[in-house]
């Protein structure tokens, strides 16, 4: 008899260890650094206690690996609605931490649900459309999961965390582009979110994209009722978006939104663009080959603030400079592209539609922080998969990968239960 | 089956371009925009920590220090960390109104935001301490020690040594260009006259820097890069001048009640032994803040302390100017060795009126005319020459030009040729009456106390014209490297050394038995000649020349007191005084010494009439 782990992926496990190593590293520097002792006493041991979570999410990714199949289909919804559950239950109980409503403390142990939340949703979301029956119309489907995703998203909203809720919005069109939906219509879901952001960072491309898409929506179409959507959808975020910003948004609301296409500039650099500037400087000083492991000048000195979290990126780019970027990004692409070939090799689409979900999330997260803290987007609170301080995260997000990887080890298991 | 392989491409191919805009998007700033973002973490995260080296010392030739330094207490303001919160607390430690420190923060970000600015220089030691005591709650507010200039001997030497102020603008600029490795900064303190800032490049020495990592709080953590861009400072060099502090002291105090100048010469080198200008001012005023009494002493009183009087100010040499036309008329051709001109108390040109002489001297040789300082042997030698030749001969002494010297402000003085009698008078109208005049020493004429030292040290050394110049050598304190002032090599002058004899028996015959006599230095042989020069405003000018000893020159000296009357007066005790103490080292106590000191410190020049 083989052993039971003859079918696991190594690669992607190491991809994993590789990340979390690297990020490990960038925590370390950045409380151990020459600095440390002007660190405040609630972040000085955050190396130690990532490490730990390290321990923990490799024990989770052990646990998943031992469960059968079955129980991650049995469970999931259930898990779902337990995660529903704890959300609003943070909602009601939770404590408020940099704004956000997001901590559910049980018994002196914090616990950021809303990483739980992803785990739960891409589950149940995997469960509802490996269960479609025949002939049963797509879009019917699709629209159950789009409220499965909606749900978490608005509680999650509610609880002012509007980055994490974020990643469940835009889960939408990933998740329908996989159930079947049309690859138009996923484009034009899209469409609104590309036209409102070139209509902050530069407004005549803006326009030319929205002239462009809706001219490309009919080419490829030829339906009108397509067109007119396409044009209602891009043309009307830009004129919305144009609107606001001239006259409804207050000068303070619009510096929030538009600061990150020039934080440099005087009226932003100290006040909402810090972040930004900061964090460029690291990024942009660190060269080609970085200053150092303990050498940035911005993360020795505490210049980015959160740089352990959110902002964990710009101590690697500092320190070891584009190569060391290049690896992360790296790392990410064979961890995203393997997880897409694990899934296509499993026949049953419960195992693909999870690894597809999981990938959705890591790349969300990876698109979203990268960009934000190179100020390609604005900054929006979220933080890096498996790189940033955060055990609630690490631990979801591995959680989440020790199950794609179970389900593609235990892919003949599926043939049991077959369709 | 198709469509799902389709989807995977299409999900694999967006993951490919995320990761690549993010790749791109890394390169841009890593890569082709690193030295923006090098700029902006540097300015940050890195403190430079400036040391200021010590300003090269002044020596003069006997050893003794005459500039060095002690130190001065600023505070610096780094507008990017100042709080402006802060203001009243910084300002009630600085004991000056929110304004002020208001206005130095302008200044300060005007200048630099990062870099920090010296915005109040010279506190005292209380305010010091007080800032120091209260530093770790004023961001962006840091202090320095520096050494300032302090003058230990009773020499003044203003106008000599130069004072440091606090760089302009705008030479700044020029520093900042010219000596690149200097490292100037807004604040610094640069030589502004005199050998200060002839020998700026030299005493300034070069400032070093420690480079600190400096964390978000404005907090030092550690040194950057282990020290690898730190430098120390290197000191400025020592300065040699030729100076006596002693001669120039005692000619300073005997200066009392008197305007003008005094230049003492070494005739072998032409070395500055002192250089005297009166009114003077102390060049300590110039190293802390000045205050509104001296600054309107300094800058606005007709006394007018910042002018050179030694190398500027202009007036006719009178009977001084004797020695020269002796050494012009005997190389010229127009009297021989032995040759006499009979004085029957005037020249003829001027019937009674104009050229008159002091006296009847009968028939004189070159040096009796000297020694007797006859004024119509003089009109001859000039009534038997032209203004062309007489231009020529001035000028191989060094007068109507500048004297190429490391002394920055002087005056070229006036010597008359056709052409400025042309300007002056009309072409053709004039004539011999016009220029007579110039042979005694008065009419059109200007000279300085600088170019009357270096003539005389000319004719006592019989005809080398040197350079005058102040430093002697410059010494590097860390190698001990040598470096001498640039220079121009002496000129002999084309006179017959056999004339300068007979001039220098004139002169000796002066001291002895001419209008010298009450001058003489006991037991030391001379050769001078008195002067009174008729001055527009005033009461004549005293003036006097003189070398000693005679048969070997170590000095030689020209004093010029304005308004003073009589040569002999008051410009002769004091150059013989100088003479003695530089010869002898000091001056005993003797009769002669008694008659010179009373008759120097009696004389006073006319007051000004505003």
């Amino acid at each position: 008899m083989r052993a039971w782990y003859r079918n696991l992926d190594y690669i992607t496990l190491f991809a994993w260890i590789g990340l979390v190593t690297v990020g490990l590293t960038a925590i370390y520097s950045t409380t151990h650094g020459p600095a440390s002792e002007f660190l405040l006493d609630s972040v000085r041991r955050n190396f130690e206690r990532q490490f730990m979570w390290f321990g923990i999410s490799a024990g989770g990714i052990l646990v998943c690996l031992l469960l059968p199949v079955r129980f991650f289909q049995k469970m999931a919804f259930p898990a779902y609605l337990f995660t529903l559950a704890l959300l609003v239950a943070t909602l009601l109980i939770g404590r408020e931490v940099n704004g956000a409503k997001s901590w559910l403390y049980i018994g002196g142990f914090g616990l950021q649900v809303s990483e739980l939340a992803k785990v739960g949703t891409v589950l149940a979301v995997a469960w509802l459309l490996s269960n479609r029956r025949p002939n049963s119309s797509n879009v019917r489907y699709g629209l159950m999961g789009v409220g499965l995703l909606l749900i978490p998203g608005v509680l999650i909203l509610l609880q002012n965390d509007t980055g994490t809720a974020l990643v469940f919005f835009a889960l939408v069109p990933i998740m329908l582009f996989w159930s079947g939906l049309p690859l138009t219509t996923v484009v034009l879901l899209v469409s609104p979110a590309i036209a409102g952001y070139f209509a902050i960072v530069y407004m005549p491309v803006a326009i030319l994209f929205s002239v462009g898409f809706t001219l490309w929506m009919y080419l490829d179409t030829k339906d009108y009722r397509v067109t007119a959507l396409a044009a209602m959808f891009t043309g009307g975020v830009v004129a919305v978006a144009s609107f606001a910003l001239a006259k409804v948004l207050q000068p303070h609301q619009i510096a929030r939104i538009v600061s990150f296409t020039n934080p440099e500039a005087a009226e932003f650099r100290s006040g909402v663009g810090y972040h930004l500037v900061q964090s460029k400087a690291a990024i942009g000083s660190g060269g080609l080959t970085g200053k150092g492991f303990m050498e940035g000048t911005q993360t020795q000195g505490a210049y980015i603030p959160e740089q352990s979290t959110d902002f964990v990126f710009s101590v690697i780019g500092e320190e070891f400079g584009f190569m060391g970027a290049m690896v992360i990004l790296l790392l990410f692409a064979i961890l995203l592209i393997r997880l897409i070939v694990l899934g296509t090799q499993v026949k049953h689409p419960f195992g693909s539609m999870v690894a597809a979900g999981a990938v959705g999330v890591y790349l969300i997260h990876v698109f979203i922080n990268i960009g934000m803290v190179t100020g390609l987007l604005p900054v929006i609170g979220i933080p890096l998969p498996f790189l940033s301080y955060g055990g609630s995260a690490l631990l979801a997000n591995s959680a989440m990968l020790g199950i794609a990887l179970n389900l593609h080890m235990r892919r003949d298991d599926f043939s049991i239960y077959g369709y | 089956m198709e469509e799902y392989r389709i989807r995977v491409r299409i999900f694999i191919g967006i993951i490919f371009v995320v990761i690549g805009i993010l790749g791109l998007r890394l390169g841009q700033l890593q890569l082709l925009d690193q030295d923006d973002f090098t700029a902006e973490s540097r300015n940050n995260a890195i403190r430079e920590n400036r040391v200021i080296p010590a300003r090269g010392s002044v020596i003069d030739r006997n050893g003794v220090l005459m500039v060095s330094n002690q130190p001065s207490y600023n505070i610096l303001f780094t507008p990017r960390y100042f709080d402006e919160e802060k203001i009243p607390l910084v300002a009630n430690l600085l004991e000056v109104p929110d304004s002020v420190v208001v206005q130095k923060l302008k200044e300060a970000r005007a200048w630099s935001g990062f870099r920090p600015s010296r915005s109040f220089t010279g506190v005292s030691f209380g305010v010091f301490s007080r800032v120091q005591e209260n530093q770790y709650r004023l961001s962006g507010v840091t202090y320095e020690i520096v050494e300032k200039r302090s003058y230990p001997t009773s020499a003044n030497a203003s106008h000599a040594l130069g004072y440091i102020r606090e760089v302009s603008g705008e030479h700044l600029g020029r520093l900042e260009e010219q000596y690149p490795e200097r490292l100037y900064r807004q604040g610094d303190l640069v030589g502004q006259t005199g050998v200060e800032r002839r020998y700026e490049n030299y005493l300034r020495g070069i400032p070093g820097s420690a480079f600190k990592l400096v964390n978000v709080h404005g907090r030092e953590i550690k040194s950057y890069q282990d020290g690898a861009e730190d430098h120390s400072p290197e000191g400025g060099y020592t300065m040699h001048l030729h100076m006596d502090s002693r001669v120039q002291a005692l000619a300073e105090s005997l200066f009392v009640n008197k305007r003008g100048g005094a230049v003492a010469i070494d005739p072998n080198t032409g070395g500055i032994i002192a250089l005297v200008s009166k009114p003077d001012f102390a060049p300590e005023y110039f190293s802390s803040r000045l205050d509104s009494a001296t600054a309107a002493y300094l800058f606005q009183s007709n006394e007018k302390p910042l002018l050179n009087r030694a190398t500027t100010n202009l007036m006719p040499p009178g009977s001084t100017w004797k020695p020269f036309m002796s050494l012009m008329a005997l190389q010229e051709g127009l009297i021989r060795p032995g040759q006499t001109v009979r004085c029957g108390g005037g020249h003829p040109l001027g019937r009674g009126r104009f050229f008159s002489c002091m006296g009847v001297h009968g028939p004189l040789t070159v040096e009796s005319a000297i020694q007797h300082s006859c004024n119509t042997f003089f009109f001859e030698m000039m009534y038997r020459t032209d203004i062309e030749t007489f231009n020529r001969y001035a000028h191989l002494f060094g007068f109507g030009e500048r004297a190429p010297t490391d002394i920055g402000e002087q005056a070229p003085g006036l010597i008359p040729d056709s052409a400025y009698f042309n300007r002056f008078a009309g072409e053709g109208k004039w004539g011999p009456g016009w220029t007579l005049s110039l042979g005694i020493g008065q009419g059109n004429m200007g000279v300085s106390p600088l170019q009357l030292a270096r003539y005389v040290a000319a004719v006592g050394n019989r005809g080398t014209l040197y350079p005058p110049h102040l430093v002697a050598q410059l010494v590097n304190p860390e190698t001990g490297t040598v470096t001498y002032p640039d220079l121009p090599t002496p000129e002999r002058m084309p006179i017959e050394p056999q004339y300068f004899d007979m001039v220098k028996e004139g002169m000796r015959r002066v001291m002895e038995a001419g209008t010298g006599r009450l001058a003489q230095i006991p037991g030391i042989p001379s050769g001078g000649k008195t002067g009174t020069a008729q001055s527009p405003h005033g009461r004549d000018d005293s003036v006097f020349i003189m070398f000693a000893p005679w048969d070997n020159p170590q000095i030689a000296l020209a004093v010029q007191c304005e308004n003073a009357g009589f040569g002999g007066d008051c410009a002769a005790p004091i150059a013989s005084l100088m003479a003695e103490l530089y010869l002898k080292g000091e001056i005993p106590d003797s009769p002669a010494k008694t008659i010179r000191m009373r008759r120097a410190l009696s004389a006073r020049s006319e007051p000004l009439s505003d």
